[in-house]
């Protein structure tokens, strides 16, 4: 420090020649206010005693919100007292160092990161700012003035509405009324003030600095004046139009805007309180890299390089701005490991210079850096606490609020107990408060609850926990694909060979180009505080860095990648590899491991019976097991242009580096070093996209040498053992494998933000570790005839994809040729792109049917996991991307429950209706009717069992034949069995909502007819809608064709359930006539006797019948679908996005924004990130208008999932679902029918448009709008008289969905 | 005169650049249709011999024998336009239609037209100013060459009638909205074979999906084989000059297809080199004509259009001149004026396909021109060596370009010649990017 102050002395004789060189230079006046605030700031600060300073910069934290609002006004005045303040500091010898270098740092202020491109404009306005509260003071008689003014503009209110009759006006004394809110409304209303009479204000606001009480005098005359003339004109308004219906409108409005903080709102408590200020949004992404950065930094040991990096952050005061005390606090903890007290110190003084509090964790590493020292004396400690007690924390809140991690928490203790040798924090149990009415009773009353048990033993569990510890600690699994059982030619022998030279090559060019990458970033520093990829590049070994680049290479497709997926992958390898490691550092495995050991007590079969759920029982052990690290990390995620920088940088690495001769399969070739990757561009339209291409050479010899070992990604194979809980928004899934509970697009936060604001997401949380928690297996015999179909040929039919060896071609031909006409060349050619691009689709399909039969192949003797997280509208997938029981036929059918139950009375005839429903075969049916056709076909279904590919083949005729031929082995050993009740069945049952979004459409409306034709109306036979469209169709089809529409003539008996079904099912989920005119294309495409020519034409007119023919059977679901399109229309055109918390208290928010383009620079292409998920951006009105409809019916099934889930694991069921169709075991398939239906009713017996209406309401109409916008305001109450109307609802009684058979059938 | 002074601009410009020597050779290969700077030669083959009047020999106007290289100074008046046309009319009286000796084809009320415009479905621009039309009728010069004259989108038809009026022997009008096709077919059925009108979009020939076209969309083949216009080789005399308004959109993603179209000769121009003659925004028109070291205007189409063709600024005229119907986006400040619509001529030369670049291996020259623009900053030998290894500092030398030299200092005919220079060495021909090619037409539509 002292060092520093001497170059700053040096630097400020040439002080005021800078100053008037600035001027001189005719820089802007926002420049020069810099310089004046910057410089008095300064001075202040050595001026003032350290006590006085940390007063004054506790006061201001408070107004700094409000100030920023008034900034722009007062910015006149400010610069008035800054003159002022110049001069006097002119004459004032002391210097500091902040000046002189801020001077530095403006000359060449071109940032890199994406907040600092906000320009000097708003940073320097925020130092005036904060200087000017500090100028002032205190804060304290400015916010009188405020409730002064609001009191006086009250008044004048209540005066003007008694004088203006019945007319009310309506907006702004409304909410004035609630005392909490009192201080914003004022800012606000007087924000509306100023535009009308600027100049004055400005005048005012001048003439304030300098005497302040008549100013204010001025001012409020002033404000007075603008009110009166406001209302005037709203008067004649009023008066010109029909003023008794708008009056009785107003009343309305009125009414409604009371209406949500009337209510006791359920959600209240889930409600998430009033968006961040932007300012802090904007600085999120800036605060993350320079977390992730300190972070990297500190673990790579980099300390030196840490602490340099944070003081010249700190020192930067536009970067300053955007720091938090969680940032300081990296390097705190950093110090308090070396015991190091005096450092801690400073960076509480550093803390104190930015303005910041220091807030728990800092005190947290203060007294850890106590404990750890031998020779602390209770004197520190006890000042130590002191202070922590002025600042309004408390001890307890520390221990349960902070992230420990390594010893941290012992030796905090040790430091507690320097003063109070018996100290014991005392931890609050989380409660069990806050639940939504719709799960209240499942949590508060379990005396019926069975929770079921693992049919494993704890030694089993345990071994799983081990293996699976393993495979995450390395990060990577190498398997043999299924082609290895392929028997090996000598070219293949002679490439495999070629290739592993060259591999080995390739990694020394590789490390080596890293070393040299290394040396050139440590040694560029030219300006501090700008970011680096160098503590990124070490956070790794070298070799690790290079395996992941060898790695890439390997799953390159032929046809190249672009580079940004290419780069965010490399990325995102070292970032997962990196925070395993950082737990490893963190001493977290061994502590994962205590807790899930006794954790396995919970679950496996041979302990006693627990009645707490998963999470719980986690909670709890983690809550025993105090001392060592905290589970929860709290590791940085990388923001996501830092995973794409990092990733750009090891491609342009592997692109210069990778060499390889080129006579290498062509001896006569002249020898060159030609590089294996090269970077080109692709175009789209005027659009131009970076890729990455693998040389022809070098696709060549991999295909040419099969390799049979894959490598992936550990997060990509299922667990072998069951997942650990989620406990919170950041910890649960994989052992040490990071996980997103919510699955976003790359980079996108707001999601996350807003779950961690959630406080009860405890249902949520305990249905997706319902879900976890089913074991799975291998069907083994299955998995081997479809290994066997796909080692030979393939077969398209069946969906397992055939090798490129069969792909079709490509005609030869030569363009020089004279015997083409030029038409025959663009045939050919066109012929030649067909046949490419049929060759990498192929190739694709090839491959991830590959991957998935690998694991399966992999897995085939284990007993696996799948761990699930959520999308942002709570539907739930199984976290492994290729193999799951999502998948297509082919995986699905390889999957059996692990654990098997009895048949029982009836589990043998739901196989068989089972099987029925897989044909597709008897839609229409009764379950009794497709149980008696199950039974005419027996012998049809113990041929296939017994002869799947040499009998007579009547599965492969099945919707889903795979799974159908796995169910057809089922009953075969079942009705072969001694006794089919007791026969033990792994098999899963499915159980399918007919047509789910429209279900939830029509219980919403009540609707009737809609209700009958979705099945929630009990019936003898299903109803079955797709055939009810089609038959619709039909009729309008069969009107055309009479009247002579050619089309309509051609599409005679080629209109069937199938054509439209697809896009029946899509509609309620948006899907627009676009989409649905390719899903019907592709219907017909698959129709062979159905004219290929025609196609075009004819999926144009199906999709315009398909559509008019829904408007008119399903009227109630229209009228609530144009309601939330158009609530959503003017929530977006308002400029608020669109957000909703489902009755499960889960807060769904959409990401669609304008978009805004963001470049990454790097030395190999600027890539272009068009983000549309930034907040800070208006909201895309289109897409929110047309994606709340579904989204919002998707919230809802979620809903109902998680509901039916979390009451299955109560009732001892085994449950997994795939969306609207739910699995269970035969056994239990009636009980799990019970609680779905169940549920249904008690979902939808929650008023759930009302809510939403309210929960709308709330959000966005309980703000004052200003009457001087009349346009704006007229936008407002039809927002608000909008999402006021909710729907009417039909008469259907929901109660009867419990007697529906096919409901879910 | 702003035309003037541009005119001016451009001349100098123009012969500073090297495109001096190619219009040379132009010229003598092929003799017939001398171009040079425009405006400054007449076609020697002028069928309308009996234009030789009197009334038509307004001051700058061409007239037969008279080679004068005098660049035009004054527009014809507009009066002796429409003479021109009356007395042409006359002249072929057998072959015309009835009314003509009575009067000119009259364009309209402003006010109707602009309404009828404005009433248009579409953001599109539109010619309704009598005036501007007639500016327009006389760069096109309708009644001297035997081109046939394809006017897109017209609208309510002021250019057609002006254009008639100027002595047009045969206009396609080719509209895509079909509010419009009524009254221009209307106006079909009173003239006699001068005009046709069809429903179709130019911009929107040939597009890439499959399926059966519904017009506006349609194919080339299938537009000109309806009119009957039969192939013709690239040398022979152009067959069609297009009039038009880019549609603003896309005018980029437009002139970029159109120049793909030409090199691999689809589209329309498998019937030869046609003309374009269109209204662009400024700001692309000053991209096409950039040159080399503008690294941030001169892009892969600048460089494709200017090795393709003569490119001449005929007119200039600010946007509020054209009817706009609907009211968009407010255009976004850029880097470069955009006060104008500019009337470019887009000549193809008839020398393109010579010396080793056919329309066969055209492609791979638009790969490596896009490949090597989509930066302009880096060096051409890094491309050329990522190409084929080794071969980059070879090709340099042979052309005599400095090694270190700038992708976005190369001038197209340099790029012509690299090209060429390419595809004779074998290395090239192995090289990825001649597989490259075929790939990335797909995207470009034009089957």
């Amino acid at each position: 420090m002292s060092v520093l102050r001497v170059c700053a002395l040096a630097q400020s004789l040439s002080r005021r020649s800078l100053l008037e060189k600035c001027a001189l230079r005719g820089y802007s006046a926002d420049c020069c206010r810099l310089c004046a605030s910057l410089r008095s700031g300064a001075v202040r600060r050595i001026s003032e005693t350290p006590l006085q300073l940390q007063r004054r910069n506790v006061s201001f934290v408070i107004p700094k919100t409000e100030a920023a609002k008034k900034r722009v006004l007062e910015q006149s005045q400010l610069f008035d007292v800054l003159d002022a303040r110049i001069q006097q500091l002119q004459t004032d010898i002391a210097l500091n160092i902040q000046h002189a270098e801020v001077q530095v740092v403006k000359a060449g202020s071109s940032g890199r990161g994406a907040s600092s491109s906000r320009g000097p404009k708003s940073t320097s306005k925020e130092k005036i700012v904060i200087l000017q509260s500090g100028a002032k003071g205190t804060s304290k008689p400015q916010q009188s003035r405020w409730i002064e003014k609001l009191a006086l503009e009250k008044n004048a209110k209540s005066k003007k509405s008694k004088s203006s009759s019945q007319v009310l006006p309506g907006t702004s004394h409304k909410t004035i009324s609630t005392a909490a809110k009192k201080t914003k409304p004022a800012i606000k209303t007087d924000r509306g003030g100023t535009k009308l009479s600027d100049k004055s204000h400005a005048v005012v606001y001048s003439k304030a600095a300098s005497t302040a009480s008549t100013a204010h005098n001025v001012s409020k005359g002033k404000w007075k004046d603008s009110q009166n003339q406001h209302h005037g004109e709203k008067e004649q308004n009023l008066t010109d139009n029909d003023a008794h219906s708008k009056a009785m409108e107003l009343a309305e409005v009125e009414k409604l805007e009371r209406r949500p903080s009337q209510q006791a709102n359920m959600w209240t408590s889930c409600r998430v309180p009033e968006t961040v200020d932007s300012e802090e949004r904007a600085s999120g992404d800036m605060q993350m890299s320079i977390r992730s950065y300190l972070e990297a930094c500190v673990f790579a040991g980099d300390i030196e390089r840490a602490s340099h990096f944070l003081l010249s952050q700190h020192r930067v005061i536009r970067r300053r701005k955007l720091m938090n005390t969680d940032i300081y606090n990296i390097l705190m903890r950093v110090w308090a490991k070396k015991c190091l007290l005096h450092q801690i110190g400073r960076i509480f003084i550093l803390l104190e210079e930015a303005g910041l509090k220091p807030n728990l964790g800092s005190y947290c590493a203060a007294l850890e850096c106590m404990g750890r020292s031998p020779s602390c004396t209770p004197k520190v400690v006890t000042r130590c606490l002191n202070q922590m007690q002025q600042d309004g924390l408390s001890v307890d809140d520390m221990f349960s609020q902070c992230v420990f991690r390594q010893d941290e928490k012992d030796m905090v203790l040790k430091a507690m107990r320097i003063v109070q040798p018996d100290y014991q924090p005392c931890l609050k149990l989380t409660t069990n408060e806050g639940y939504t009415s719709l799960v209240q009773d499942f949590y508060t009353q379990r005396n019926d609850h069975h929770y079921p048990k693992l049919d494993f033993t704890q030694e089993k569990l345990l071994d799983g926990f081990k293996r699976q510890l393993d495979v995450e600690q390395a990060c990577t699994v190498t398997i043999n694909s299924v082609e290895a059982d392929k028997p090996v030619t000598a070219n293949m022998a002679k490439m495999r060979a070629l290739l592993a030279m060259q591999r080995a090559q390739w990694q020394k060019s590789l490390l080596q180009a890293l070393r040299e990458t290394k040396t050139i970033l440590a040694s560029t520093n030219t300006k501090d505080y700008k970011f680096n990829l160098y503590p990124y590049l070490c956070v790794l070994e070298d070799r690790e860095y290079v395996d992941i680049m060898i790695q890439s290479v390997a799953n390159l497709p032929p046809s190249g990648d672009s580079l940004k997926i290419i780069a965010g992958d490399l990325g995102n390898r070292v970032y997962t590899k990196y925070s395993v490691r950082q737990k490893h550092q963190n001493q977290m495995v061994e502590k994962l491991s205590k807790i899930y050991c006794s954790y396995t007590d919970l679950l496996a079969k041979d302990t006693k019976e627990y009645d707490v759920l998963p999470r719980e029982q986690w909670c709890n052990l983690e809550m025993e097991l105090t001392s060592g690290p905290m589970l929860q990390g709290g590791e940085t995620s990388w923001p996501y242009i830092v995973t794409l920088d990092l990733g750009t940088c090891l491609v342009d690495m592997m692109v210069k580096s990778l060499k390889i001769n080129s006579d290498i399969l062509n001896p006569a070739q002249e020898r060159k070093r030609i590089p294996i990757l090269y970077h080109m561009y692709t175009f789209r339209s005027i659009r131009q996209i970076g890729f990455i291409k693998i040389h022809p050479i070098l696709s060549q010899m991999q295909q040419e040498a099969m390799e049979t070992k894959l490598t992936f990604d550990s997060s990509v194979m299922p667990m072998l053992c069951p997942p650990v809980p989620w406990t919170s928004m950041k910890f649960g899934a994989y052992l040490l494998t990071p996980a997103k509970l919510m699955r976003t697009v790359d980079g996108a936060v707001q999601h996350e933000a807003l779950l961690e604001k959630c406080q009860n997401l405890h249902a949520v949380l305990d249905s997706l570790n319902q879900l976890g928690s089913c074991a799975w297996r291998i069907n083994k015999p299955l998995l081997d005839i479809i290994i066997s179909i796909f080692n030979d040929r393939g077969n398209d039919k069946l969906d397992v994809p055939p090798p490129l060896s069969e792909a079709p071609k490509a005609p030869h031909f030569n363009p020089q040729d004279p015997n083409h006409t030029s038409s025959e060349k663009a045939h050919l050619k066109r012929e030649v792109i067909m046949a490419k691009k049929k060759y990498t689709e192929m190739h694709s399909l090839r491959m991830d049917a590959l991957y998935k039969l690998s694991i399966a192949n992999h897995m085939r003797d284990d007993i696996f996991w799948f761990p699930h997280n959520m999308d942002f509208r709570g539907r739930t997938y199984p976290c492994p991307p290729h193999f799951n029981h999502l998948g297509s036929d082919v995986t699905r059918a390889i999957l059996l429950f692990a654990e098997g139950k009895p048949l029982g009375p009836k589990g043998l005839d739901w196989l068989k209706i089972h099987l029925v429903n897989l044909t597709g075969l008897k839609k229409r049916s009764s379950l009794q009717g497709r149980l008696e056709y199950a039974n005419t076909i027996m012998e049809d279904i113990l041929d296939s069992a017994d002869n799947p590919l040499n009998g007579k083949k009547w599965w492969m005729n099945a919707d889903e034949p795979w799974q159908a031929l796995a169910c057809c082995m089922e009953i075969a050993t079942a009705v072969r069995s001694p006794d089919p009740a007791q026969f033990i069945s792994n098999f899963p049952v499915h159980q399918d909502g007919s047509c789910n979004g429209l279900q939830h459409y029509a219980a919403l409306g009540r609707d009737v007819i809609g209700a009958t034709s979705v099945n929630l109306m009990p019936c003898d036979m299903p109803q079955d809608v797709y055939s009810g469209v089609a038959q619709q169709v039909e009729e309008f089809r069969a009107e055309d064709a009479a009247s002579g529409v050619k089309i309509a003539k051609v599409l005679d008996g080629f209109i069937s359930r199938k054509v439209v079904k697809q896009t029946v099912m899509t509609v309620v989920y948006g899907v627009t006539r676009y989409g649905g005119r390719l899903q019907i294309e592709k219907r017909l495409k698959e129709i062979d006797e159905f004219p290929k020519e025609h196609v075009w034409d004819a999926s144009h007119y199906l999709v315009r019948l398909v559509f008019t023919g829904l408007k008119e059977m399903f009227t109630g679901t229209r009228e609530i679908q144009d309601w939330l399109t158009e609530s959503a229309r003017l929530i977006s055109k308002s400029g608020h996005t669109v957000e909703w918390v489902t009755p499960l208290g889960l807060p769904v928010i959409q990401p669609y924004h304008r978009t805004r383009n963001q470049m990454m620079k790097s030395s190999m292409q600027h890539i272009n990130l068009k983000i549309n998920y930034d907040i800070k951006e208006r909201p895309d009105t289109v897409k929110q208008k047309n994606a709340f409809p579904p989204n919002f019916i998707h919230s809802l099934d979620s809903t109902h999932m998680m509901l039916t889930s979390l009451h299955c694991y109560s009732a001892g069921l085994t449950f997994v679902s795939v969306h609207d169709c739910f699995w269970t075991h035969a056994l239990t398939v009636d009980t799990m029918n019970k609680v779905c239906r169940e549920q249904f009713v008690a979902l939808h017996s929650q008023p759930i448009l009302e809510d939403l209406s309210n929960f709308l309401l709330q959000k966005y109409c309980n703000r004052v709008q200003t009457e001087a916008k009349n346009k704006k305001y007229q936008e407002y109450r039809r927002l608000l008289l909008l999402l006021g109307k909710v729907p009417q609802t039909g008469d259907f009684d929901l109660e009867q969905v419990k007697e529906s058979t096919y409901f879910f059938s | 005169m702003s035309i003037q002074i541009f005119r001016v601009v451009e001349l100098v410009m123009r012969s500073a650049c090297s495109n001096t020597i190619r219009s040379r050779s132009y010229m003598r290969k092929a003799g017939l249709a001398p171009v040079g700077p425009p405006g400054l030669c007449v076609p020697v083959l002028h069928r309308r011999a009996y234009s030789l009047d009197s009334l038509s020999s307004g001051p700058g106007r061409p007239t037969l024998g008279s080679s004068s290289q005098q660049p035009r100074t004054e527009r014809t008046s507009p009066s002796a336009a429409l003479a021109h046309r009356s007395l042409s009319a006359v002249a072929v009286q057998g072959q015309c239609r009835p009314m003509c000796q009575y009067d000119f084809l009259d364009v309209g009320q402003e006010e109707e037209n602009v309404r009828r415009a404005m009433s248009c479905k579409k953001i599109r621009h539109f010619i309704v100013d009598p005036d501007l039309a007639k500016v327009v009728a006389q760069h096109i010069e309708p009644g001297l060459a035997k081109s046939i004259i394809f006017e897109c989108n017209p609208g309510p038809g002021v250019l057609t009638r002006t254009l008639l009026n100027a002595g047009a022997q045969r206009i396609v009008a080719l509209e895509e909205d079909k509010s419009f096709l009524h009254d221009l077919q209307e106006l079909e059925g009173h003239l006699d074979g001068q005009l046709e009108v069809v429903h179709c979009d130019y911009f929107k020939l040939d597009p890439m999906g499959k399926g059966n076209p519904r017009p506006p969309t349609m194919f080339s083949d299938k537009l000109f084989t309806d009119l009957g216009i039969s192939e013709s080789s690239w040398t022979d005399d152009i067959p069609v000059k297009v009039v038009g308004i880019l549609p603003q959109h896309n005018e980029r993603g437009m002139l970029l297809r159109m120049a793909y179209a030409l090199f691999e000769r689809m589209s329309v121009y498998r019937y030869g080199r046609v003309e374009l003659n269109l209204f662009m925004s400024e700001k692309e028109y000053l991209k096409l004509v950039s040159r080399p070291g503008s690294m941030f205007n001169y892009r892969a189409f600048t460089v494709l259009w200017q090795m393709s063709c003569d490119i001449d600024l005929l007119h200039k005229e600010p946007w509020e001149s054209f009817v706009k119907s609907k009211q968009g986006a407010s255009k976004r400040k850029g880097r470069l004026p955009n006060d104008h619509l500019c009337l470019v001529r887009l000549r193809p030369r008839a020398d393109l396909f010579s010396d080793g670049l056919s329309p066969s291996n055209a492609s791979t020259l638009l790969m490596m021109v896009k490949q090597c623009l989509a930066k302009r900053k880096v060096k051409l030998i890094d491309r050329l060596n990522v190409w084929s290894p080794d071969s980059g500092s070879r090709l340099l030398s042979e052309l005599g370009m400095p090694l270190d030299i700038l992708t976005g200092n190369v001038f197209p005919e340099e790029y012509l010649q690299l090209f060429q220079l390419m595809d004779k060495s074998k290395e090239f021909t192995q090289s990825w990017l001649y597989e490259e090619v075929l790939e990335n037409t797909q995207r470009e539509g034009w089957a």
